[in-house]
């Protein structure tokens, strides 16, 4: 194929007009750990499957649910290491966007922003695009927000979407599943079960991770509070 | 053996015995041609103080441009975090800009953490910038909060020196205000006596410093709530005129009307015509 020899330059097109390090960053984040979002008409939810390799890891010491400001959160799947790049420069561009215009950053001002970042790394010398596809969840004025973020620097708004592995099929499970009248609650209840179709043994609340975005801001939620939704599915 | 001088105590009233020192001084200053430094008035009375279950923060409202009042209703005491506030004297865009930097700064700092910040922290953050700049941020601050370790009060100067203390005051008003600390403050006051001994501390320094004036803010920090009382106390309300000074129609008499019409040639008359296409 003509591709193979324009695949190792992030710089340079090949023939067929893509670049094909960039498709090999989607296939990074597609083989990544699953995330969920869904926009409820009250709020946001965002779910991931934290699965640890060995039983020795200190769970609570890293999370992948995270909040930027104290209305917009972030999860991702991909590579841990890219995503706390690029959430650490999402902080500090939400408390830059704040000393400039003095009001809490828009959740679409952060995301066009953060995707510019992520941008600049297809198109500079030396570096590599970030190997995750970030899922963006926001409260602005009394509307949920929820947008995806890929490596490319494209960015979408979503109503309700799956990342990683499997997510055909967590985006066919939510295609049934997703109606626009949908509260918080339900919706938490929506993510957990589409992440429990593509999981593998048992989910306790150890092994997902959930924050919801609400007019009273972003939050994760606690594992006894996970508990309890997973109680409700059995 | 060294002879003791009889050395006169002070009796009452100003003591002028610098004067004719700094009298002499100046002149000599003059003569190489510098001038000596003035004192800068920073036109604010802002406290703070602890009690049993955290700080009470006051500040006035008056905002000075030199010997007018720029605002009547400004507000000095500013969010540093949740748990955290810092009343400001000196010049107000300092002020302003620096706790918000630093607010900026420990609002990613408390995110990194996963941790409600330290008031150690800010007041570390508050003084190295200020020193970096060597004094020309003219910013005074009272920074107070309650953290896991409990309630803090720091007093910060403008070149970066810092004091942890029980009671502080800062701003021209200070001197009024410390007054009325002095005298009446304890150690575990209750919540209503810290926000009296504040406010009249505050009021002090209204009533008594011209640079000091209108309303009186509190800021009251526990470790669980903060009440942010803007205003605790409109102690100098515009008072509402008594009388009506309008004269009614008629008042005065008309004795006599002449009306005379001017009478204006049209010279020229040219037409500039807009484009509102």
């Amino acid at each position: 194929m003509a591709e193979r020899g324009y695949s190792f330059s992030l710089t340079t097109f090949s023939p067929s007009g893509k670049l094909v390090q960039i498709e090999y960053a989607l296939s990074a984040v597609a083989a990544g750990a699953p995330s969920v979002g869904i926009k409820a008409s009250n709020g946001v939810v965002l779910a991931t499957e934290k699965k640890q390799k060995s039983i020795l890891y200190d769970e609570t010491s890293v999370h992948k649910v995270e909040p930027i400001t104290k209305h917009i959160g972030m999860v991702y799947s991909g590579m841990g290491p890219d995503y706390r790049v690029l959430l650490k420069k999402a902080r500090k561009l939400a408390q830059q966007y704040f000393l400039v215009y003095q009001e809490p950053i828009p959740t679409a001002q952060l995301v066009q922003r953060i995707s510019s970042v992520m941008q600049e790394y297809t198109q500079s010398g030396g570096v590599r695009p970030f190997g995750v596809s970030l899922l963006i969840a926001g409260w602005d004025d009394a509307c949920p927000f929820l947008f995806q973020s890929d490596p490319s620097g494209a960015y979408f708004a979503w109503k309700a979407t799956a990342m990683g592995k499997n997510y055909m099929s967590g985006k066919t499970f939510l295609e049934k599943r997703y109606n626009m009248d949908l509260e918080v609650d339900d919706a938490i209840h929506t993510a957990i079960l589409t992440l429990k179709e593509s999981f593998e043994g048992q989910m306790t609340e150890d092994n997902i991770e959930v924050g919801i975005c609400t007019e009273t801001g972003f939050r994760r939620l606690t594992t006894a509070e996970v508990k309890d939704y997973l109680a409700a599915i059995v | 053996m060294a002879t003791l001088s009889v050395c006169q105590p002070p009796f009452g009233g100003f003591s002028f015995e610098y004067c004719k020192r700094n009298a002499v001084l100046a002149a000599e200053v003059a003569k190489v041609g510098c001038s000596i430094p003035a004192a800068r008035k920073t036109g604010t009375t802002i406290c703070g103080v602890v009690f049993k279950d955290g700080i009470v923060l006051g500040a006035d409202t008056r905002a000075t441009e030199g010997m007018i009042v720029a605002d009547k209703n400004c507000s000095k005491i500013h969010y540093i975090s949740p748990n955290i506030y810092c009343c400001g004297a000196g010049t107000a865009a300092d002020t302003e800009m620096t706790t918000q930097i630093i607010s900026s700064n420990l609002e990613l700092h408390s995110l990194s953490t996963g941790r409600l910040p330290l008031v150690a922290t800010a007041n570390r953050m508050l003084k190295q910038m200020l020193f970096r700049y060597q004094g020309h941020i003219g910013a005074a601050l009272v920074l107070g909060g309650v953290d896991c370790n409990g309630p803090h009060l720091y007093s910060i100067y403008p070149h970066g020196s810092t004091d942890k203390l029980p009671y502080v005051t800062m701003g021209s008003g200070s001197l009024a205000a410390m007054a009325v600390f002095e005298d009446r403050y304890e150690q575990d006051m209750e919540e209503e006596d810290a926000k009296r001994l504040v406010r009249d501390a505050i009021a002090a320094g209204i009533f008594n410093d011209l640079g000091s004036g209108s309303n009186i803010d509190l800021c009251v920090i526990t470790k669980n709530k903060v009440d942010y009382l803007r205003p605790h106390d409109m102690a100098n309300l515009k008072g509402i005129r008594t009388g009506n000074y309008k004269y009614k129609r008629g008042t005065t008499g008309v004795l006599l009307k002449t009306v005379t019409k001017l009478d204006l040639e049209v010279v020229e008359e040219t037409v500039q015509t807009m484009d509102t296409s």
